[in-house]
């Protein structure tokens, strides 16, 4: 059931032989998370399409009397689905796929404590080691951070580099990029926390791309930065006039207790 | 580049289709690199981000960030070509040309100090018959041994 209600079919689906009721068109990945069955994922963020890049929530998909690997995320629940989630196939597959992650993003407690979830506690991969790194050695390069930038900001301020083993993220030429808005949803949809930024005063410095700065709002009440300017400007754009003139330069701390005074100021004392 | 000439490639692709990367082979031909200031303009002329153009140049190996020398050395490393020691062939090479074998971006693409040649590497021509191979400026030789290496870059003005 989404968060809106059921609009859509129930429909039975089995799961390692067992049967559950489940919205028909669902993300299956979604269905076993609500079911308590275990998946583990890393790049699956429900603000995006399901793009499968990461290939942990690997399962196996039942048609006919065989089984095809296929990432959960990319699944779409109908009627008479089956999967078998832990099958030799499965768990040989995720375990390697673990290892490989341990190479590739050695600095990384997000894999690390995942993959000694599921038992994988050492790689026989070369460990992927870059001096200065600006994202920490902890990039899985999932691309979830570029496609938030793209898709949803739609500022497209960062992107891949390079091609194969060196491929990295960040702004173009590796320099501080004006397109930046500073509002760093990348920070927070990266699964593995590479991403770092810094508040410092009334500016916001992006570490990972390059040292991009960007002012912040500070707010007209308490003198505090709380939001950066670009994207102050974004949001306002999209609200009804009448109330951003009073709230426009009011940090949200402020916003509230400048609401509720007007609103007591209102109710008539008994 | 100059405004004018970017506009001129620019109208010459007036249909999106292949159009981004058709305007950055052209630069990449007349400039002999991918310079940072024309790529800016295309980005706001195109209005395509930047982030998008850039990933695009360092993607390809076509397309080279840094000026790429008067004669363009490019070194077969296809399989047969490894086979007859095309490692040797490179390694001469960067010998005599005073080059380093390490790469940055994954791109081999190293050009001389005196900016006569750039030697890069490439999978397969299609002349296995004659490997090792290389290509100098789009002439091709076959049957290549480090000896005879000298001999190719005398032609092209190279000094023992």
């Amino acid at each position: 059931m989404s968060l809106f209600g059921s609009m859509n079919r129930m429909v039975t689906i089995t799961i390692n032989k067992n049967q559950y009721l489940a919205e028909e068109g669902e993300i299956f990945l979604l269905t076993a998370m609500r079911l308590n069955i275990d998946i583990p994922h890393l790049c699956y963020e429900k603000a995006l399409e399901p793009y499968g890049a990461c290939r942990l929530c690997m399962v196996d998909l039942v048609t006919c009397g065989k089984t095809t690997m296929t990432p959960a995320c990319t699944i779409k629940v109908h009627n008479g689905l089956e999967i078998l989630t832990d099958t030799p196939q499965i768990i040989k597959h995720r375990n390697l796929l673990f290892e490989l992650y341990l190479a590739e993003a050695p600095k990384s407690e997000v894999i690390r404590e995942m993959a000694a979830k599921y038992g994988v506690k050492k790689t026989r991969f070369l460990k992927k080691i870059v001096h200065e790194d600006p994202l920490l050695g902890k990039c899985i390069l999932c691309g979830l951070c570029v496609r938030v930038c793209t898709e949803i900001m739609g500022t497209c301020a960062i992107n891949f580099i390079n091609r194969g083993p060196y491929t990295v993220i960040n702004t173009p030429f590796f320099e501080q990029n004006p397109d930046c808005a500073g509002c760093a949803a990348c920070a927070q949809v990266c699964p593995t926390k590479a991403i770092v930024f810094e508040d410092r005063d009334a500016e916001r410095v992006m570490q990972s791309w390059s040292g991009t700065t960007v002012p912040l709002a500070t707010c007209s009440s308490c003198k505090k930065s709380f939001a950066p300017e670009k994207l102050m400007h974004k949001v306002l754009d999209k609200l009804d006039p009448a109330i951003i003139e009073e709230i426009k330069s009011l940090c949200p701390e402020c916003r509230r207790q400048h609401i509720t005074r007007k609103v007591i100021r209102k109710v008539p004392k008994s | 580049m100059d405004e004018k000439t970017l506009d001129g490639i620019i109208e010459k692709y007036p249909y999106p289709a292949g159009r981004t990367l058709g305007i950055l082979r052209e630069i990449q031909l007349q400039e002999r690199h991918i310079p940072m200031d024309t790529l800016k303009l295309v980005s706001v002329k195109l209005e395509v981000p930047l982030s998008e153009l850039f990933a695009l140049v360092t993607f390809y190996s076509f397309f080279s960030l840094k000026p790429v020398g008067e004669h363009l050395i490019t070194v077969c490393m296809g399989t047969p070509c490894h086979v007859k020691g095309a490692e040797k062939i490179l390694e001469t090479l960067q010998g005599h040309l005073g080059l380093s074998g390490d790469t940055q971006d994954g791109k081999y693409l190293q050009t001389t100090p005196d900016n006569l040649f750039t030697v890069e590497i490439a999978r397969c021509f299609g002349a296995c018959s004659m490997a090792p191979v290389l290509h100098v400026d789009g002439d091709l030789h076959g049957y290549v041994t480090p000896e005879r290496i000298p001999d190719i870059l005398e032609i092209y003005g190279w000094k023992r």
